[in-house]
């Protein structure tokens, strides 16, 4: 299981205390949101080597305009290994659940976003992961969190509806704000989630990471084209 | 009131937790039980948080990390994981809650889980950022960095 989080300088640890409370805390690893500005001089290996857990590179794009977000998504797509992207309303999520290129669509009902079945079964069909983003509730309180929780509910039963793929996550922006598998078990249960939903959907970021590192990994020659096990070295 | 026969007492487990926050933070006790009764009752509502029935029986913090002893109706171990899981700042100040352990008794707890905190030791020449030394507050592997105001939580190694 690993969990998906902002570091330092969108949040407020590094990714390597991240990666550290997150090994205290039982996950295997974590998928760094801002790789790219997040460790400028440290590379993944070292990290990784100090935390005793995977670290995986990646990125959230936020799309707010349509027009402008495939060539980013396009450009963006071969620097890291596992690319979320947020969108900012119903009609940028429905873009974001149509792009092949990206695996999660981030937070879908966060800000002015909302998702109905369209999107759903887009995500589904396109293999875009969709999150249920646990951050509000476990961090805010009052009418923002019984907001989080309207939210939760409506993606919970689409998700279930259309068995369409999930991601889970706190969203940690601080080492602060970690959370243990096991908690977060127990509050989805709280929330009318199964132990093993939470858990696939903690499990899901483990799949993406190895996916795509097999995808990008030198055994593919051209996108669909991997080298057998009969090819020898000319 | 007289004490009740021994088999009809309630049953407790004994949540062993660990407190960590920024270095400047105070966490009180009396504070942190507000905060875990202000969880409770916002996730669980009022018969549930009553059921839970979570009581900080044990409590140490200083320098921005600390441990507790949180008790619970044997039964209810998984609500009061979800009730401490949502404790995210104490009268302001952000904190982390993990869990550590789960006994049946006040001292299995503290043998099994408690006491691992590490020392902490300022030190005034933490390199980080490229932006000169800084001050900063280590523990361990550990260190919260004072930048310019805000904290930073890094390693040691994050200083190159």
């Amino acid at each position: 299981m690993y969990e998906a989080v902002h570091a330092h300088p969108e949040g407020e640890s590094t990714a390597a205390r991240l990666a550290v409370t997150a090994a205290s805390d039982g996950y295997d690893g974590v998928v760094v949101r801002n790789w790219r500005d997040a460790e400028p001089e440290r590379d993944r290996d070292s990290v990784s080597d100090e935390a005793g857990v995977d670290v995986v590179t990646g990125a959230e794009l936020s799309v707010t305009d349509r027009s402008q977000a495939s060539g980013r998504i396009r450009s963006v797509r071969g620097e890291v290994t596992v690319l979320a992207a947020r969108a900012d309303s119903p009609d940028t999520n429905r873009f974001v659940a149509e792009s092949e290129r990206v695996d999660v669509l981030a937070s879908p009902m966060a800000g002015g976003g909302d998702v109905n079945h369209v999107v759903v079964k887009a995500a589904r069909d396109h293999g875009v992961r969709l999150e249920f983003d646990l951050s509000r509730v476990l961090r805010e309180s009052g009418g923002d969190r019984v907001q989080a929780l309207r939210g939760l509910r409506k993606l919970r039963e689409l998700v279930e509806h259309y068995d369409a793929p999930f991601v889970v996550s706190a969203r940690p922006a601080s080492h602060l704000h970690v959370r243990a598998p096991r908690e977060l078990v127990a509050v989805g249960e709280e929330l009318g989630f199964t132990e093993s939903q939470i858990r696939a959907g903690l499990g899901e970021w483990t799949h993406l990471a190895a996916r795509n590192r097999r995808l990008r990994s030198e055994d593919f020659i051209a996108p669909g084209v991997e080298r057998g096990r009969y090819e020898e070295d000319a | 009131m007289k004490h009740l026969p021994k088999h009809l007492r309630p049953r407790w487990r004994y949540l062993a937790v660990e407190l960590e926050a920024w270095p400047d933070a105070g966490v009180r006790r009396g504070e942190f039980q507000r905060a875990v009764w202000f969880a409770a009752a916002n996730l669980l509502g009022d018969p549930g948080s009553a059921d839970a029935d979570l009581r900080v029986v044990e409590y140490s913090f200083r320098d921005g990390a600390g441990e507790a002893l949180v008790r619970a109706r044997r039964g209810e171990v998984d609500r009061a994981r979800a009730a401490l899981a949502c404790v995210s700042e104490v009268r302001g100040d952000p904190v982390r809650v993990a869990v550590r352990g789960v006994s049946g008794t006040m001292r299995a707890a503290e043998e099994n889980y408690l006491g691992e905190t590490a020392e902490p030791s300022r030190e005034d020449d933490v390199a980080f950022g490229g932006g000169g030394e800084r001050s900063g507050v280590a523990r361990g592997e550990r260190v919260d960095v004072d930048d310019a105001g805000s904290w930073v939580g890094a390693t040691r190694r994050d200083h190159g």
